[in-house]
């Protein structure tokens, strides 16, 4: 029997496991069409929200604060980058506790397969979910709202596929307490609702504490957002939004690096506590 | 060099145990210091009751446990410095059928794992195929494996420890929940794997199956191995006693302290497996000379005996010998 190995060897795996999980998207759809529906939900719920507080004035005050009048496109592109966030950071971490609960986990970790390369694996299926949640969400909204801005959307996704990189490394850190500790959706969803409030998902940062813009600060989603708008609401163009990129590179190293740190760690602890088939 | 060689292997957990805020910690030690060889083309089974400390074994072996002392090599690599080797050299089945992926299809997990265990692609077409007729699923190959029975799910999973052709297998309880045809063909496929060159570690509870498919055995019990040897040799170590085996309803506590007073008496052991079959097993001198008195006596204590037989020792009674316990306990 002939075995690959090197580059070729580490495609094969990262696309039989990205593979694996799209086929479990396809025969699960159910969370696709939630990871679909919510960022119009969210949209909505701001609309309503802002027209209660704000009344005949809400438009005004919001373009005064953010700058654009159009409302619709900037809640849509929070909301559709708070999902995807959502996707990729629970992704990692839900994945492996299935695994765990349905037993494939141990048949994986059986596998002469380095673990960077097997959450890789798990990453990659993200990409093209959340390439379809973006340009299903985003696309859609700005071919009937803001036609002339379509030709942004590709600059606005190269944003979000560098954006995805730190989340990954966010994703990686769950991944391990999820092997470690279980109970993957306590953390996760905590988490989650704390970035859209952080992040600049439904307004802008600005109106935030000065301890909450800090943490902002650290946080990919803040420059993913922020850039994505002002590509497509202000007609920006990528290059000259490099301060904001070049963060983005440096949480892109930064965070991979820390959250696979804390996921050997925590792994190297479940293989002597034997936690990998405990539920 | 033997493909396996495990030296003075242990595990060690640590517990809490207790209500909230009033947890104790407490060592429980599965493995103890077992050490055993497996050279090519043999087939070793690690025969105990459930809890033993075979799964636990195993899983040190296959690099899923870390052991808490001593190292065990496999195809020249060592489990606790060499793991990415040793998951190379081997072919593992776990026990149950959850080692699948349920909403894949049996040709798509085995296309699966064949990636993981970096199978050239263009191969491992034609080895998915090879393994699919071997284990009678080819005709099922494009079924979701969730609507596999539980013996062809077990049948894959047996495929999938074979696709990378490793020098090393192993086997965690191959044949539970198999029906016998299954079960058959399992043991089957293992002989011939044996033949093939291959170093074979099964687990089972089964006696009969050690018995019938490993060249030796080691008996296994609280972490510890009590016997090791071919079968033939471990039953020798039982010949003096004749084996009574009694099938009875309500045979009480009092009936088994009585027999084991009876002169000429070496052991008793009583099973139960889920109250369905209770047995008692009675390791005597001259078993046929002293059955009439033991059956006086449960007759006497109100026994419904249904079935009695005296036969030669088997693997348990070996364990019996070894422990005052029966292996279904």
């Amino acid at each position: 029997m002939r075995k690959i190995s090197g580059i070729q060897s580490t495609i094969e795996v990262l696309s039989a496991i990205a593979m694996k999980t799209l086929r479990y998207y396809v025969r699960y759809p159910g969370a696709f069409l939630l990871y679909l529906v919510m960022p119009f939900l969210f949209t909505l719920l701001i609309f309503g929200m802002g027209g209660f507080v704000g009344g005949s004035e809400a438009t005004t005050y919001f373009t005064a604060r953010t700058g654009t009048s159009n409302v619709l496109i900037y809640e849509i592109l929070g909301s559709s980058v708070w999902m995807t966030s959502w996707v990729v950071v629970e992704d990692v971490g839900v994945s492996l506790r299935n695994e765990q609960m349905t037993g494939t986990l141990e048949q994986n970790f059986l596998a002469p397969v380095n673990r960077f390369t097997f959450l890789l694996g798990l990453s990659l299926a993200d990409i093209i979910i959340t390439a379809g949640i973006f340009f299903i969400v985003v696309g859609s909204t700005i071919w009937l709202m803001m036609p002339t801005a379509f030709l942004g959307l590709l600059q606005a996704y190269l944003v979000l596929l560098l954006g995805l990189i730190p989340l990954f490394g966010i994703g990686f850190l769950f991944a391990g307490f999820v092997v470690r500790f279980k109970e993957p959706y306590t953390f996760v969803q905590i988490v989650n609702l704390l970035f859209a409030v952080l992040t600049g998902t439904y307004y802008p940062v600005t109106v935030l504490p000065y301890w909450a813009q800090f943490v902002s600060r650290v946080l990919p989603q803040t420059y993913v957002i922020s850039d994505m708008r002002q590509i497509i609401l202000a007609n920006e163009r990528l290059v000259n939004l490099y301060g904001g990129i070049f963060v983005l590179l440096a949480l892109a190293l930064a965070y991979p690096i820390v959250g696979y740190a804390v996921f050997k760690h925590l792994e190297k602890r479940a293989s002597i506590t034997g936690d990998f088939s405990k539920y | 060099m033997n493909p396996v060689d495990v030296q003075s292997l242990s595990k060690t957990f640590e517990t809490k145990e207790g209500p909230i805020l009033r947890k104790t910690r407490r060592s429980l030690t599965a493995v103890d210091g077992i050490s055993f060889s497996v050279p090519k083309g043999e087939i070793f089974a690690l025969l105990g009751p459930n809890g033993a400390g075979k799964t636990t074994t195993v899983k040190m072996l296959c690099t899923l446990i870390t052991p808490s002392l001593g190292d065990a090599i496999i195809n020249g690599f060592s489990v606790v410095k060499e793991q990415q080797k040793v998951r190379e050299s081997l072919g593992v089945m776990l026990t149950g059928e959850r080692t699948l992926y349920w909403k894949l299809t049996g040709h798509e997990n085995l296309q699966y794992f064949a990636a993981l265990y970096h199978l050239q692609p263009s191969d491992s077409k034609e080895r998915i195929e090879q393994l699919l007729k071997l284990v009678g699923l080819a005709e099922r190959e494009d079924t979701l494996v969730e609507n596999y029975s539980t013996g062809m799910r077990i049948r894959l999973s047996f495929a999938k420890a074979l696709l990378n052709e490793a020098p090393v297998l192993l086997f965690d309880e191959p044949t539970a929940s198999l029906d016998p045809q299954s079960s058959h063909l399992i043991r089957d496929l293992i002989r011939d794997l044996k033949r093939e060159g291959r170093s074979i570690i099964l687990t089972t509870h089964n006696m009969d199956e050690a018995e019938v498919l490993s060249d030796r055995v080691a008996i296994i019990d609280h972490g510890k191995i009590v016997q090791l040897g071919t079968p033939a040799e471990l039953k020798q170590k039982v010949k003096t006693s004749e084996v009574i085996e009694i099938e009875a309803r309500n045979i009480s506590k009092q009936a088994v302290d009585a027999i084991q007073a009876l002169s000429g008496i070496s052991k008793v052991a009583f099973s139960d497996v889920n109250g369905e079959k209770p047995v008692l097993r009675i390791h005597a001198e001259r078993g046929k000379e002293i059955l009439p008195r033991i059956l006086e006596l449960l007759v006497r204590e109100k026994t419904a005996i249904t079935n009695v037989s005296v036969i030669e020792p088997t693997l348990e009674d070996v364990f019996i010998e070894e422990t005052g316990r029966s292996l279904r306990d």
